[in-house]
């Protein structure tokens, strides 16, 4: 008989409650932190009205990771940290615990499990990225590769505090720009320079037509009718902008291209409002070619604008506060970065970017 | 045993100081056949500069429109591990916190029905699981639903809320982000399961203006932590931290309003002025602290470029009394919710966000359609140019 | 709403999904929004609508497709 009762199908559990999983001075003081100090570049102390004292140990993480990996945090947790551990929203990992002598052998223990202890204060924290290559179809570029790749030139900078103030790279690999890298202090951003390919056949299985007209931001999919009178589009060169949006919505549009794709670079956005506005990230590098496995030519792009901020920043500037001072005029200077026509706007907001004044700094 | 794939570019990424995800590929892979497949299609697109992932196809589970993304290889043939290669989403919990049992038993399940690869988290916040076939599927979604976990959101649909560390772990936080992201995603469960809208709607929970969830630059509702009162002052404090660094210069100088300064040793603000910016309670968190007036602003309309261009949230609401309302179980949220989603039904097109559609109608008459006035905390200036509309009904007075 | 009015909303509702295969794709909300104009005189709300459609999700009558956004689709149309 009981083989015979179906089990019920489970759906719309929601969440699970996070209750469960709050460590137990986390719940004791929750909502009665008083204060919090970074006492090196992965560690810090939070400390509650009670007088409790909790320590946190970070780590960075590739984000795209192993049953193995989560086993070896989970091995740590259960050794140090009652079996409780948390991730950040920038995907590392967090151990929280109430003894400060535990400090050096849990730290002693991921760096033989081949992790990187930092990412906490002035310095290069975990950078959030997507998918590229690994597990995306739109992708202008691999996404894993190159932050691996800028992360081991940026390693001093993770490990030790040694900006004027924290800075947070992003990279994205294509313009959905799937966890919105466009505010960060650095972003590296897939980009494609050839209009999509239309695949007639395909699309007439394929597409819905209007909609694949409507997905377009500069109008350049345009309805047309193939020599046997059927309904298809076709796209206008001279306006289109390969954002690739048209792509996702009709499949016979392929847009990804080995030869002209690859990233461009984007600095000076900040989503924090302490003391300037939140702001976009900005054009500096309008395009680097792909160049697996190391993204060479990136890495060093990463590393001219990281040196000349580290030189140039004052103690608490954020990239973007520094190049507001210093303007961009320098920054191009300092940095040797080309300005072209690429990085004057003529989309939407183009109006409202130009230099109204006579300011100049010459 | 050798591998199945020789993959030297990929192998050049498991040198150098960084952990690498090469290496977690290939952990994963000694007990997954298919991602071994996936690291032999991997290195082909290092080789090959292009993507091999092809586009078109679905996953899902039955019943829900959402939580799982199709993946499918454009070289079956070759790499028949990955043929299907789907992701799923699952929920994650509030403010990522778990404990080693669960998180095993997650990996375990992603081990089981899929290719051992996670994302410890994705960009909205999901926990995703790679490599799931669409067969697996409903096996693997029972699976997580009987440990307590939901898939999360995809498609038009609500995406999965998300929040920062909030009172668990922060002093800055001026409202329960935790609770209130857990309360309305299980409000939401239909939205987030079944598209209904016009494309992606997202809610993300910041505890101060720090933002450490990024709401303000990516979700079509922004929730910030504030207050309304005074900046508590322990003077003690400020004369410590006067003794450790600069304040005038690190601090004051830099608020935006300029509305704190010194009378003699004693620190003034005046708060009529603050715009709540957190700048100075970052420097100094022992000395100085948000009022107890603790609530949120809600900021609107912020994505990412596709398909009309970028945009930041901007203010809707400055001050929501998040801690009254969620007595009444968000009441008054939910009303504002269900007005902007019925504005947006009612007069946004397909994969036009809420901010595109405010954009394209204007704010006054988005205003409007979901009852609420226009206030000055809502634009940088007034209008600088002279062509006014004015209506006929004031214009006859 | 009675069994009979709701099989005539669902039997509607998958009509035009099937009559519009390969040329449209329906989003939820336009189809709800159409129902709520052609059943006005049974007094359906949304909601009910709403509902409706979900019985036929559930049971698989229709299922959800992706192509930048959701839409509706049969099921062997994959």
């Amino acid at each position: 008989m009981p083989e015979e009762v179906k089990k019920k199908r489970l759906t719309d559990v929601g969440p699970h409650d996070y209750h469960d999983y709050l460590p137990p001075m986390v719940k004791k003081n929750y909502g009665k932190w008083a204060y919090h100090e970074i006492m090196d570049s992965g560690t810090m102390v939070h400390v509650a009205e009670s007088g409790d004292k909790l320590y946190t140990v970070r780590v960075g993480s590739p984000r795209l990771v192993s049953g193995s990996f989560v086993r070896d945090l989970c091995d740590i947790a259960d050794k140090y940290c009652g079996g409780y551990l948390r991730f950040t929203t920038r995907n590392s990992a967090e151990f929280l615990f109430e003894d400060e002598k535990n400090i050096e052998p849990l730290k002693k223990d991921l760096e033989k499990l081949g992790l990187n202890v930092g990412g906490i204060g002035n310095n290069v924290a975990n950078i959030v990225h997507t998918q590229g290559w690994v597990h995306c179809h739109t992708s202008a570029s691999d996404a894993s590769g190159v932050v691996k790749s800028v992360m081991d030139e940026l390693y001093e900078y993770f490990v030790e505090e040694k900006l004027p103030s924290k800075v947070r790279i992003a990279f994205a690999c294509c313009l959905n720009m799937c966890g919105s890298v466009g505010s960060s202090d650095i972003a590296i951003v897939g980009t494609h320079r050839k209009p999509p390919k239309i695949n007639q056949e395909r699309l007439l299985n394929l597409c819905e037509i209007p909609s694949t007209i409507a997905s377009c931001p500069t109008n350049s999919v345009r309805p047309d009718v193939t020599a046997d009178g059927k309904q298809t589009v076709r796209i206008v060169q001279e306006t289109c902008v390969f954002c690739g949006s048209c792509y996702t919505v009709c499949p016979a549009m392929p847009i990804a291209d080995p030869l002209s794709d690859g990233v461009s670079i984007w600095v000076g956005g900040k989503v924090s409002n302490a003391r300037t506005k939140p702001t976009f990230s900005k054009l500096v590098i309008p395009f680097i070619p792909n160049e697996p496995p190391r993204w060479t030519k990136v890495t060093e792009a990463v590393k001219t604008i990281i040196n000349a901020y580290k030189e140039g920043g004052h103690p608490g500037e954020r990239v973007s506060e520094w190049v507001d001072r210093i303007g961009w005029s320098r920054f191009f200077k300092i940095t040797g970065f080309e300005f072209t026509k690429y990085h004057v706007d003529d989309f939407r907001l183009a109006e409202s970017m130009m230099n109204y004044s006579a300011y100049t700094r010459l | 045993m050798g591998k199945k794939h020789q993959t030297p570019l990929l192998d050049e990424l498991k040198k150098g100081k960084w952990i690498s995800f090469v290496r977690e590929m290939e952990r994963a892979a000694e007990k997954s056949p298919r991602t071994e497949d996936l690291l032999g299609q991997v290195e082909e697109s290092y080789r090959d500069k292009i993507t091999h992932w092809k586009h078109g196809g679905m996953a899902g589970v039955k019943s829900y429109g959402a939580g799982m993304v199709g993946r499918f290889s454009d070289s079956p043939e070759k790499y028949p591990g990955v043929k299907e290669c789907h992701s799923m989403r699952i929920n994650q919990t509030s403010g990522f916190f778990y404990n080693s049992d669960v998180l095993r038993k997650i990996a375990g399940i992603a081990e089981k029905y899929a290719g051992g690869l996670l994302n410890l988290h994705g960009a909205t916040g999901d926990i995703q699981i790679l490599g799931v076939t669409q067969a697996e599927a409903e096996d693997a979604f029972q699976a997580y639903a009987e440990l307590g976990f939901d898939l999360g959101g995809g498609g038009s649909d609500l995406r999965t809320p998300s929040c920062c560390v909030g009172p668990a772990r922060c002093e800055f936080s001026n409202y329960d982000t935790l609770k209130i992201c857990y309360d309305l995603t299980r409000e939401y469960q239909d939205e987030l399961h079944r598209p209904s809208f016009n494309y992606k709607f997202k809610l993300k929970f910041s505890g101060c203006s720090n933002d450490c969830v990024a709401s303000a630059s990516r979700s079509d509702l922004a929730f910030i932590g504030t207050w309304k009162d005074n900046i508590k002052i322990n003077q003690e404090e400020v004369k410590n931290y006067v003794k450790k660094f600069d304040v005038q210069k690190y601090v004051l100088d830099k608020c935006p309003t300029k509305c704190m300064w010194f009378e003699g040793d004693k620190l003034v603000i005046d708060d009529s002025n603050c715009v709540k910016c957190h700048h100075c309670i970052n420097e100094m968190p022992k000395a100085l602290k948000s009022g107890d007036e603790k609530g949120l602003s809600i900021l609107i309309g912020a994505k990412a470029p596709l398909v009309t261009g970028p945009r930041m949230g901007m203010m809707l609401v400055p001050f929501y009394d998040v801690n009254e309302d969620s007595k009444n179980d968000y009441e008054q949220l939910k009303g504002l919710i269900s007005n902007i989603w019925e504005f947006w039904d009612e007069y946004g097109v397909s994969r036009e966000r809420i901010g595109e559609l405010i954009a394209r109608v204007g704010l006054v008459t988005f205003l409007e359609g979901v009852g609420l006035e226009p206030i000055p905390e809502m634009v940088n200036t007034p209008r600088t140019n002279p062509f006014i509309k004015f209506e006929d009904e004031d214009a006859a007075q | 709403m009675t069994d009979e009015i709701k099989k005539k909303v669902e039997d509607k509702i998958i009509g035009l999904v099937k009559e519009y295969a390969g040329k449209k794709r329906f989003k939820p909300i336009d189809l709800v929004k159409e129902m709520e104009r052609d059943f006005a005189a049974e007094g359906l709300t949304k909601d009910d609508i709403k509902g409706v459609l979900k019985d036929i999700m559930d049971e698989g009558k229709l299922v959800y497709g992706y192509a930048g956004g959701s839409f509706l689709t049969l099921p062997d149309e994959n």
